[in-house]
């Protein structure tokens, strides 16, 4: 029974392997294209917030964010901050509780570990370089 | 496709191994689940392999340390670790794991009593040889604190994620913080990807495919459902020096998602060969790596953008016959 089942895993992990050129070199383990913002979260006291680009995306094309609402193609490159929000810009032209949930929900918007930098999560640049070398 | 369908098979043949043994299931269930938060101590969880965390659990009597995992305390342990999905039986093997890590650690002088551990950890490791097995006692996993066996350091894939951390739930995907009651609201990605065409990278969906088979449709203007995107069809093809298939660039998928004011002319000059592009550019994050690595399928998937084949040019078909 035992040698079957080694058997039996070790194909598993031959096929992953031969079914994937992907490395992990890095730890993390968020989902692809997971966005975490902490320009002033960390220092406000809040946990920085996470944006899930597959959760949008399967509801919006890029274009209405990065064309309509002027989503900058950058990390961290948009300087949103609540009062923008609450004025209907950036995450607020959708989280004003018509379109979506409104930001009285805070925890689901701020909801990383605290410290965590700004980063695109699981992308190549941030698994070629080493943390130190990447922008913040 | 057959490279799927192999695969499935021996997913769930991978799953008929979990039923045949229990301790295999609780260490898998441990290492995908619960060591998120046993193993650092997350929130006043008790710790793996820390024997004074669960002696005054333990005392309890297991029945109720089934419970507690199975239904969730009001202190901070959610339902089944946060993973619904797992079945009662791998809690309760998770349990069994986590519980013979301290019985381990309270006796170590006894070595009867690694033998189970470790004779688990042997069976769960892909690639430790058959011999393992036999020589289990030898090694003692209580040794090293941190809840990492022997045969964890010596896994067969070391840089290679395996399967079970693929699209993980939000509390489990590192940074998450599994303490914020929010984090436990949000939809976990295998959720919604049921029904969705799948790939090989990034989120393992054909995001391409699942527009062109209906199975989503994003809207293209934020508060009008029926708006639809400007496509266009217009194919650019670069030529690539060395083996590598030439490059197909097409508009068509791109503008199913894009504006041409995302591209043109911040990434790229609308004008037929006027950009340079390289590999090396891509990979640090430019031209097409703005989005390929990030948002889009990544560079790993060469083929879909490497897709049109050469002909063979004269120098090539001489050197061939040459040999
Ligand atoms: C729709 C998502 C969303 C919701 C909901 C939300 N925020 Fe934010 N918040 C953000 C983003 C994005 C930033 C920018 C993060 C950064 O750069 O650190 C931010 C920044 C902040 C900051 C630092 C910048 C500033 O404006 O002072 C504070 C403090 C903050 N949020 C508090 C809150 C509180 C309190 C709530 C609930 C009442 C809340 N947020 C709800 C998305 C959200
Ligand atoms: C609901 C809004 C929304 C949608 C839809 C969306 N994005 Fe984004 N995107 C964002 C936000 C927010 C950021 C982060 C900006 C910031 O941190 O200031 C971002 C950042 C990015 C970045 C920058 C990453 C870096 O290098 O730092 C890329 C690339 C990107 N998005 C591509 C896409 C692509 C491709 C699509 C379509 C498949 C898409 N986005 C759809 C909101 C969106
Ligand atoms: C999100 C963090 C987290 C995850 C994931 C998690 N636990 Fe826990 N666990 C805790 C915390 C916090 C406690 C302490 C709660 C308490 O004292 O009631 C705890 C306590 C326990 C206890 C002791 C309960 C008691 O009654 O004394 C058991 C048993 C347990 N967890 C099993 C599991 C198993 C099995 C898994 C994986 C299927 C798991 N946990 C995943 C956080 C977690
Ligand atoms: C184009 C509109 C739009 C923009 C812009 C937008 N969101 Fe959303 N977001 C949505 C919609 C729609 C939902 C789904 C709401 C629901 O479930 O009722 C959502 C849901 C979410 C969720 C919950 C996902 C889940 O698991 O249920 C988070 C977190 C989130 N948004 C964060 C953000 C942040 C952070 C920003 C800004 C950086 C942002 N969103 C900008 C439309 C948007
Ligand atoms: C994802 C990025 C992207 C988007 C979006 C995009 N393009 Fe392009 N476009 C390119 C690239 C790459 C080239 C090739 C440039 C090169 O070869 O140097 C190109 C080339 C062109 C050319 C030159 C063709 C030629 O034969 O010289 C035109 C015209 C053009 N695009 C129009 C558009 C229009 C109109 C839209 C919107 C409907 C659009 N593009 C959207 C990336 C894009
Ligand atoms: C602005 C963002 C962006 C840029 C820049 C970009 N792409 Fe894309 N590309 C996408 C998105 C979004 C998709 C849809 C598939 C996905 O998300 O995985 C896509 C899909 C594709 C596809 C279709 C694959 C299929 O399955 O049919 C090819 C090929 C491709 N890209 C090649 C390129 C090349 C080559 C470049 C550079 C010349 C480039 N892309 C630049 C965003 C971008
Ligand atoms: C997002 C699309 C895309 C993906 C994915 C991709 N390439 Fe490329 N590749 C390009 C483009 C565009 C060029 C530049 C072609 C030209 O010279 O105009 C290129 C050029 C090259 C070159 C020629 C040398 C150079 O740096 O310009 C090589 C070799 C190459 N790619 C190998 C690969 C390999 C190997 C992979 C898979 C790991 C891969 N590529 C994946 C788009 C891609």
């Amino acid at each position: 029974m035992f040698r079957k089942c080694l058997w039996q895993r070790v194909l598993l992990v031959l096929l992953a392997v031969a079914a994937t050129l992907a490395m992990d070199i890095d730890d993390a383990r968020a989902e692809y294209g997971d966005i975490v913002i902490n320009n002033y979260s960390d220092a406000a006291g809040m946990r920085p917030a996470i944006f899930p680009h597959w959760f949008h995306r399967v509801r919006f094309r890029c274009k209405v964010c990065h064309a309509d609402l002027g989503f900058k193609f950058k990390a961290g490159g948009n300087e949103i901050n609540m009062v923008k929000i609450i004025d209907g810009q950036y995450c607020g032209a959708c989280h004003n509780g018509e379109l979506a949930w409104s930001v009285e929900n805070c925890n689901l918007c701020h909801s990383a570990k605290p410290g965590t930098q700004t980063q695109v999560h699981e992308s190549t640049v941030q698994k070629l370089a080493p943390a130190t070398l990447q922008k913040k | 496709m057959k490279i799927k369908r192999i695969l499935l098979a021996s997913l769930s043949l991978l799953s008929f191994c979990g039923v045949v043994s229990a301790a295999d299931a609780g260490k898998d269930l441990y290492t995908k689940t619960c060591g998120v938060c046993h193993a650092a101590g997350i929130a006043g969880a008790p710790r793996y392999g820390n024997a004074a965390d669960w002696q005054p659990r333990i005392a309890a009597g297991t029945a109720r340390l089934y419970a507690s995992a199975l239904k969730g305390t009001p202190k901070g342990m959610p339902q089944k670790g946060g993973n619904l999905a797992a079945s009662d039986a791998d809690v309760k093997a998770a349990v069994d794991y986590m519980l013979a890590s301290v019985k381990t650690a309270a006796a170590p002088a006894k070595p009867a009593a690694t033998a189970t551990p470790v004779a688990a950890a042997a069976a769960a490791a892909p690639a430790a040889p058959p011999a393992a097995s036999v020589a289990a006692p030898v090694t003692n996993p209580s040794a090293n604190t941190s809840g990492v066996s022997a045969a964890d350091i010596n896994s067969f894939n070391r840089l290679l994620k395996p399967i079970g951390k693929r699209n993980p739930p939000p509390a489990e995907d590192g940074i998450h913080d599994p303490t914020n009651d929010g984090t436990l609201a949000l939809m976990a990605p295998l959720a919604a990807y049921g029904p969705l065409p799948k790939s090989l990278a990034g989120n393992r969906i054909n995001w391409v495919k699942a527009i062109e088979e209906n199975k989503i449709n994003p809207r293209w203007d934020r508060n009008d459902p029926a708006a639809t995107p400007v496509v266009i069809d217009l194919n650019i093809v670069r030529e690539v020096k060395g083996s590598m298939p030439d490059v197909v660039y097409p508009h068509k998928q791109h503008t199913e998602w894009l504006d041409c004011s995302n591209c043109h002319p911040a990434i790229f000059t609308p004008q037929k060969g006027a950009n340079a592009i390289s590999m090396a550019a891509i990979l640090l994050g430019e031209k097409c790596g703005v989005c390929h690595g990030k948002v889009a399928f990544p560079v790993s998937e060469c083929r879909l953008c490497h897709s049109k084949k050469k002909e063979v040019r004269p120098a090539q078909a001489a050197a061939a016959a040459a040999k």
